[in-house]
């Protein structure tokens, strides 16, 4: 008895063996080491010929590994990254196309940017990326999203400075924009698709370029200290719908951004007394500002009450000045106010001439008035009404502090 | 009769299985006779002294004394039984009987601490090989034995594997003896029980329950007691093969019970209600009921701070986490999961795994097998060897295989932090048993991912919350949850704040101290005094 019992308890470990390894089976099939994967970490797109040229930036292992050299520096024998461009009907088509030139397979998950050529984005082919990086299961929607007035594979070829990864080097470069200067900010895929859904269908896509006209993308050219062609951040490409319908420049942008409480920290130059000249003397750091926009309608328009809040510290002063008084200081947090005004202003009627809700009233006037909107969609006349916004803007900005100097350097003299 | 009796006894004692135990066969009055059965059962050993004198003032009987040369000490022997045995002290009768010369010689003749009086061969073997002389008369069915033990033992040194910054330098030793006085010396309450057990038919092995009365569990120690009894084998050569026999769960890879060379910590286990175990010929004794939390507490974290020990005890347990999962998550990581990674560490091992020709799972095991051969040898080698072995260790497998590009960096950094906080665990036999798992682990991480990962750690937390070491819960206080023994588990609070035993409610006295014992400057203590009108 006893023995039958543990030959069945036997059998049964077998079983549950063959079940437990078995199991070990089905795990493998999915599994990538590292040096068969290529890491993207960027990608350019553009349209020619009516086909997707895609150019996909791949991380070179080979570069900089300390393993293999044995320590110190990174190596200049390499370039730190490869590029691969490839031509296909869709996106994929070219994607998968890298697998014959290259003996790596592409590696999304890790990708940093992601540039439009603006042949591409003027002919409307966005929102056919935006589908694939959020369907696609390693691709990843924070991609950060820059358009290109030339073709995207030039930027994505361009080797940087300081930064091997160039893809990384982008990314930190409009973040760090984003924060210290607040032109552009930095727009990652999941919010340029979630722009183009809301209300306003409209968005925006800084500009990445090049500032020479050569593609630096030799070692030997890098390894000079002063670039003749470097990567920049230009201007703001505007998005309305499916594709883009024009640009705003940087003192537009810098608008925009005062519009839709965008502003991290800003640096303003102004005139320190207008009433004796009108050149820009001193600047000021804007600390924090914070915009908050009432839509009120006003029988048969909108007018969009925006109230911008901000504090300051004065970092430069070039008149004879004393900053003891408060009278001074006020002064120049007038003129300081009125340039603030210039540019929303500046800045409002150039989206207006694009006709692009990049500043997002729509989303404003649907929270504040859902009734109105609802007719306003049903009529699809906010084009009409978009035109026919009127903006009021009142800003406050207080200077709480005027540095290590009370005086101006001029005024000691 | 007699001669009946050992014939009939003889031939048995041959063909017997090597394990059987003859039965007791009493002394016999003929002191010839007695000698020869000894002889007899012991044989020709060149250890054994065997002296037969006579001595006038008892009537010259004939006498033996028999004694195991080196168990014995020559000084308690020459004063304490040859002297007053073979001098001529009295003369007071010739007529004397063996009978009464043995009650003369047992209660004023042998100036030494313990005689004892036997009846059977048996027994005065047993004595023998404890160190006693035995005295035989002839004419009587009865010996003496004396205790003149004494052997060469090892001095109390500081323990060499649970070495401590301030706190008690001295250690259990191979002596029984000197491990219960030890544990006296600690606790001096009449409670202290000290229960003897002879355990190995072969060994004889002493081996002591220690406990306090009262504040041990009696369901454990009847526990304890039973499972000791029940021990049939021929020989106990250390703590673990009592340990082994008497440990809940069998087959898990999880110690039930602790073993420590300290007798300091014993004391602690002890006082919060632990039976101690401490086994004659090594100086690790153990500590039961155990559960997983108690292997993480060392005794040193009772002799510094609070504040300190609260976060020694946390990197105890990360380091536990880390020595068994950090090879399998970097396999995981590597193979399956690469988008977890931030990107620049990703190109940085990328970067190092390219020209290495192993998968990322052969490279870990690989290592990881070189890093258990090393410390495997670190530990055989003799200590003349040691620095070579080092050397070939650490550059030759280290550095060269890096340079060679057989192995990555990240590979032996991971490898090395494994096993340098596996060491971080204060007890060796988790610490061991983390070894093991982390292979298993490895091969899951290779085949499964973290998926495979994330479900044997499941598995591994169902089975030890099915442990039960001695009827206390393996993950007790944690599961099944009892907030106020928490007090000494991930973190240790301050003592004048634990003021119930902070382990489990292993007996019925759970209160050690007076509550409210936070030190205080005198002004505060006297305000709410203040309020009463005098």
């Amino acid at each position: 008895m006893s023995k039958q019992t543990t030959s069945g308890n036997k059998f049964i470990c077998c079983l549950l063996c063959l079940f437990v390894l078995s199991t070990l089976l089905t795990g493998c099939w999915d599994d990538r080491e590292l040096n068969e994967l290529g890491i993207t970490s960027a990608s350019g797109y553009d349209f020619e010929d009516n086909q997707w040229v895609a150019t996909y930036q791949v991380i070179n292992p080979f570069a900089g590994s300390s393993s293999s050299g044995g320590g110190g520096g990174a190596s200049l024998s390499a370039p730190p990254f490869l590029t691969f461009t490839v031509k296909g009907k869709t996106i994929m088509d070219a994607i998968e196309k890298t697998n014959m030139t290259s003996s790596r397979e592409m590696f999304f998950s890790h990708s940093r940017i992601t540039v439009l050529g603006e042949k591409l984005a003027r002919k409307g082919g966005i929102t056919q990326l935006i589908d694939i990086f959020l369907r696609k299961q390693d691709a990843r929607e924070t991609v950060y999203v820059f358009i290109a007035q030339g073709k995207a594979s030039d930027i994505i070829n361009q080797l940087m400075q300081l930064t091997k990864n160039q893809g990384v080097g982008i990314q930190l470069m409009i973040e760090q924009e984003s924060k210290l200067v607040s032109f552009y900010p930095g727009v990652r895929l999941y919010e340029l698709a979630m722009a183009l859904s809301s209300e306003s269908k409209s968005a925006v896509i800084p500009e990445i370029r090049l500032t020479g006209k050569e593609v630096m993308n030799e070692l030997t050219e890098t390894n000079r200290t002063d670039l003749p062609s470097r990567l920049a951040l230009g201007k703001l490409g505007i998005i309305k719908g499916e594709r883009m319908v024009g640009w705003l420049s940087d003192k537009e942008a810098l608008g925009l951004s005062f519009l839709t409480n965008q502003i991290q920290r800003a640096t303003l130059s102004f005139a320190s007394q207008p009433k004796v000249s009108q050149k820009p003397d001193a600047s000021l750091i804007l600390q924090e500002a914070k915009t908050t926009i009432h839509p009120i309608w006003a029988k048969d328009h909108y007018i969009m009450d925006v109230s911008v809040k901000g504090t300051g510290v004065l970092t430069e002063l070039g008149s004879v000045m004393d900053l003891n008084k408060r009278a001074a200081i006020s002064q120049m947090e007038q003129t300081v106010e009125s340039n603030i005004l210039g540019l929303m202003e500046n800045s409002w009627q150039a989206v207006k001439k694009l006709n692009a809700d990049v500043t997002r009233f729509a989303v404003k006037i649907h929270r504040s008035d859902r009734k109105h909107w609802k007719q306003i969609e049903k009529d699809k006349s906010w084009d009409t009404v978009f035109q026919k916004i009127e903006i009021r803007p009142h800003v406050e900005i207080k200077i709480v502090r005027v540095g290590l100097s009370n005086k101006s350097f001029k005024s000691i003299e | 009769m007699n001669n009946k009796q050992k014939s009939n006894h003889k031939k048995p004692l041959i063909e017997a299985p090597v394990n059987s135990v003859p039965a007791p066969r009493p002394l016999d009055s003929s002191l010839k006779m007695n000698l020869q059965e000894i002889s007899s059962r012991i044989g020709k050993s060149s250890d054994v002294v065997v002296r037969e004198f006579t001595n006038q003032s008892l009537n010259s009987l004939s006498m033996a004394f028999i004694y195991i040369d080196g168990l014995v000490n020559s000084e308690t022997l020459n004063r304490g039984v040859l002297q007053p045995l073979m001098e001529n002290i009295t003369s007071e009768s010739d007529s004397i009987s063996a009978a009464q010369a043995i009650s003369l010689i047992q209660d004023q003749m042998l100036p030494v601490g313990g005689v004892k009086e036997c009846l059977t061969i048996e027994n005065m073997l047993g004595l023998l090989f404890e160190g006693y002389t035995l005295i035989l008369l002839d004419g009587i069915s009865t010996g003496l034995a004396a205790d003149t033990s004494g052997w060469e033992k090892r001095s109390i040194n500081e323990p060499t594997s649970q070495g401590v910054i301030r706190g008690p330098k001295e250690g259990f030793t191979e002596s029984l003896r000197t491990g219960t006085s030890m544990l006296r010396r600690r606790l001096k309450t009449p409670d202290l029980r000290i229960e003897q057990y002879k355990i190995g038919q072969r060994t004889q092995t002493g081996v002591a329950l220690i406990y306090i009365q009262g504040l041990a569990s009696e369901q454990v120690l009847t526990e304890i007691r039973r499972r000791l009894d029940s021990i049939n084998t021929d020989g106990i050569l250390g703590s673990n093969y009592i340990e082994e026999f008497i440990q809940d769960g069998g087959l898990t890879p999880f110690p039930t019970i602790q073993n420590t060379e300290r007798p300091d910590a014993m004391a602690g286990g002890i006082l919060e209600g632990q039976v101690g175990i401490i086994v004659d010929g090594t100086p690790f004794a153990l500590l039961a009921p155990s559960t997983f939390f108690s292997f993480f507490q060392s005794s040193e974290d009772y002799y510094q701070r609070f504040d300190i020990s609260s976060f020694l005890r946390l990197i105890r347990y990360s380091a536990f986490f880390v020595s068994m999962l950090l090879p399998a998550l970097y396999i995981a990581v590597t193979t399956f999961h690469q988008e977890m990674l931030p990107t620049t560490m990703l190109i940085s091992v990328a970067s190092q795994r390219e020209g290495v020709p192993l998968p990322a799972m052969a490279e870990a095991l690989l290592m990881e097998i070189t890093f258990d051969v090393l410390r495997e040898a670190g530990v055989r080698m003799p200590r003349t060897i040691g620095p070579a072995i080092s050397i070939v260790g650490a550059l030759v497998l280290g550095q060269a295989a890096v340079q060679a590009g057989l192995v990555s960096a990240a590979m032996v950094i991971i490898v090395s932090f494994t096993a340098i906080s596996n060491f971080v665990i204060p007890s060796l036999a988790i610490a061991n048993s983390i070894r093991l798992i982390r292979f298993v682990m490895m091969l899951i991480a290779g085949s499964l991912g973290l998926f495979g990962i994330m479900s044997f750690l499941i598995v591994l937390l169902i089975h030890t919350a099915g442990l039960r070491s001695f009827g206390v819960p393996y993950l007790s206080p944690v599961a099944p949850m009892t907030p106020r023994y928490l007090k000494d588990v991930f973190i240790r609070v301050p003592l004048w704040n634990m003021a119930i035993r902070p382990k489990n409610n292993l007996g019925k006295e759970t209160r050690r101290q007076a509550p409210n014992q936070k030190p205080q400057p005198v002004e505060i203590n006297k305000k709410p005094q203040g309020d009463d009108p005098s």
